[in-house]
């Protein structure tokens, strides 16, 4: 009888032992995404910042919707501004062919000429500022609400994050190129090109 | 560190300084170098000289161990006795001994963890007369990586291939790269038997798309499960990480990964002395020697330290997006929360952290 009811402990303790060594392998979650929004629930922030890796760039902090990051200051690295420093006289004066032409390096490749031309972007009276489509001033700085009177869907997923290039590092604060950081606005495509590298075994083979 | 705390036996040679009860004086004592009785302590886990003595094994792996230690304990004892060989030469030895000897990283306490850094980083300073940075930094709490790739942006330009063999001081010689970019057809969906990984045009090519694979550091890896030696784990952060030096080199973990993730040296790497990367992290970019897997870490060197991984910052296109999971804050969730995201074989319960997704 002592026997019996020993046996019958060895076996409760072994199911036991079992339960709780199984259960040290699998996780509380059912998959990432699970983990992810649960544990996310408890964000204390963290101890890394790109703030070193920012250094140097200027950068200007801007705020749209629900999103507030920086993108880099524009005005100072555009190499003829500001643009009345040469355009004191009005455009159309200009364009009647008594000067000297200029923009030598700047051909309009955006979109068709039905759609734009330089003045659907340029004041043609304020050349030192940008124009939006109803005639409001658009600083040279905050470009982007230039481009997104057009392109929508791409300033929705850049203020999110899946449009553009991160500056710095994932660690906040958050910095990224703004628009024509990244495209030409006189020529926003991007071109085709050789990659940066091939396998060279591999070409060996080819030949 | 105190000697008692030590998990592996010491040499100490040369080390007048530092008188420790285990240090053999070579020959004075009977019976050799071997034969000291060893006081551990009262470990929980076995590590260091416990790991690598205290298992069952077969004659011919007790060989081997045994080969491998008394080539470098003699190595060691001829060193020290030697009267022409200079310190530099004895403490290169000592670094030898304790590597010969040290635990799993991944049971490390921090200050083993530093000092197995410092030793490596002495030992390139011995070896090559240059200085290096190498980190043991661990997982930052309320930290889990994950990546975020457009198909649609990726243009195949192979800059994140570049940027990421250049930071990861991967093998020059064999062409190790652990990114592929795969040229896939138009219309033919994700074919990766039809893919060209080794084109040769300039890109993007007409009716062509792009994508690229690497390490999706899973969430539930199953290269992690089946190292037998568990030279492979996941970190807290998500990354899933080689110790290189407690890795066999059997490759069961290269067979066991369902992306073609892992990459093994089947030569001596070589990179050349100047373009090393020295700015380094146990677990990532720092050298790897001939027989051991490696992979990407998603720059663990960098990551930890709030930067963005090589290929990120390297790509033109802004098609890679790289951040911190439990922010709910951040750019990778925004992309998973309103971008239609998917994984590559998801059904195998991987749990990849690593998305793709187009405009």
């Amino acid at each position: 009888m002592h026997m019996n009811s020993f046996k019958w402990f060895v076996f409760a303790a072994a199911f036991v032992l079992c339960f709780l060594s199984c259960k040290q392998h699998h996780d509380e979650y059912h998959g990432v995404m699970d983990k992810i929004e649960a544990e996310g629930k408890q964000y204390h922030g963290v101890s890394v910042s790109s703030e070193d890796y920012l250094q140097g760039i200027e950068m200007i902090e801007i705020t749209e919707g629900d999103h507030t990051f920086l993108i880099p200051e524009r005005k100072s690295h555009i190499k003829s501004f500001k643009c009345t420093e040469c355009h004191t006289k009005p455009l159309k004066e200009l364009q009647k062919g008594l000067y000297k032409k200029a923009h030598w390096d700047i051909e309009l490749d955006h979109a068709n000429s039905n759609t734009m031309n330089c003045i659907t972007c340029h004041d043609a009276n304020n050349m030192d500022a940008l124009r939006s489509l109803t005639g409001n001033n658009i600083d040279f700085n905050r470009s982007y609400n230039l481009c997104n009177q057009c392109h929508t869907k791409q300033f929705e997923d850049w203020k999110g994050g899946a449009h553009g290039k991160r500056i710095g590092g994932w660690a906040p604060p958050r910095a990224a190129m703004t628009c024509v950081n990244c495209h030409n606005p006189h020529k926003p495509h991007f071109e085709s090109r050789w990659p940066a590298r091939y396998n060279t075994q591999k070409v060996k083979e080819r030949e | 560190m105190s000697s008692k705390s030590k998990k592996w036996f010491s040499l100490n040679l040369g080390k007048k300084d530092k008188h420790s009860e285990n240090g053999c004086g070579c020959g004075k004592t009977s019976g050799g170098c071997g034969s000291h009785d060893l006081t551990i302590g009262e470990e929980t886990k076995k590590d260091g000289f416990d790991q690598v003595f205290d298992v069952k094994m077969s004659r011919r792996t007790a060989f081997k161990q045994l080969t491998a230690s008394l080539a470098i304990g003699a190595g060691a004892i001829s060193t020290s006795c030697s009267m022409i060989s200079g310190d530099e030469t004895k403490e290169q030895a000592q670094i030898d001994w304790e590597e010969q000897f040290k635990g799993n990283y991944k049971l490390m306490t921090d200050e083993e963890k530093k000092a197995t850094v410092d030793r490596l980083v002495r030992s390139y300073q011995l070896r090559t007369g240059k200085t290096l940075n190498m980190s043991s930094k661990n997982a930052e709490p309320d930290v889990l990586f994950g990546y975020a790739f457009n198909i649609s942006k990726c243009q195949g330009y192979m800059d994140c291939v570049t940027a990421c063999v250049e930071e990861n001081n991967q093998d020059r010689n064999s062409q190790m790269q652990y990114i592929r970019i795969h040229e896939m057809k138009d219309g033919k969906g994700f074919n990766f038997n039809e893919a060209d990984d080794n084109y040769y045009h300039e890109v993007p090519a007409e009716g062509h798309f792009y994508m690229g694979t690497q390490c999706f550091h899973c969430d539930n890896p199953p290269c992690v499960e089946v190292c037998p030696v568990q030279a492979t784990w996941r970190e807290d952060d998500g990354l899933v990480v080689v110790d290189y030096d407690w890795c066999v080199g059997c490759r069961y973990c290269m067979a066991a990964c369902p992306y073609d993730g892992r990459r093994f040296n089947w030569s001596k790497p070589e990179v050349p002395e100047a373009e090393v990367n020295k700015n380094q992290h146990y677990l990532g970019n720092r050298m790897r020697k001939k027989g051991v897997m490696e992979k990407c870490t998603f720059c663990v060197q960098r990551s930890r330290a709030g930067k963005n991984p090589a290929c990120v910052e390297a790509c033109p296109t802004g098609a890679r997006i790289f951040g911190n999971l439990l922010d709910p804050n951040s750019t990778i969730r925004w992309v998973l929360e309103n971008k239609k995201v998917f994984r590559l074989k998801e059904d195998l319960g991987t749990e990849p952290k690593f998305w793709y997704f187009m405009d």
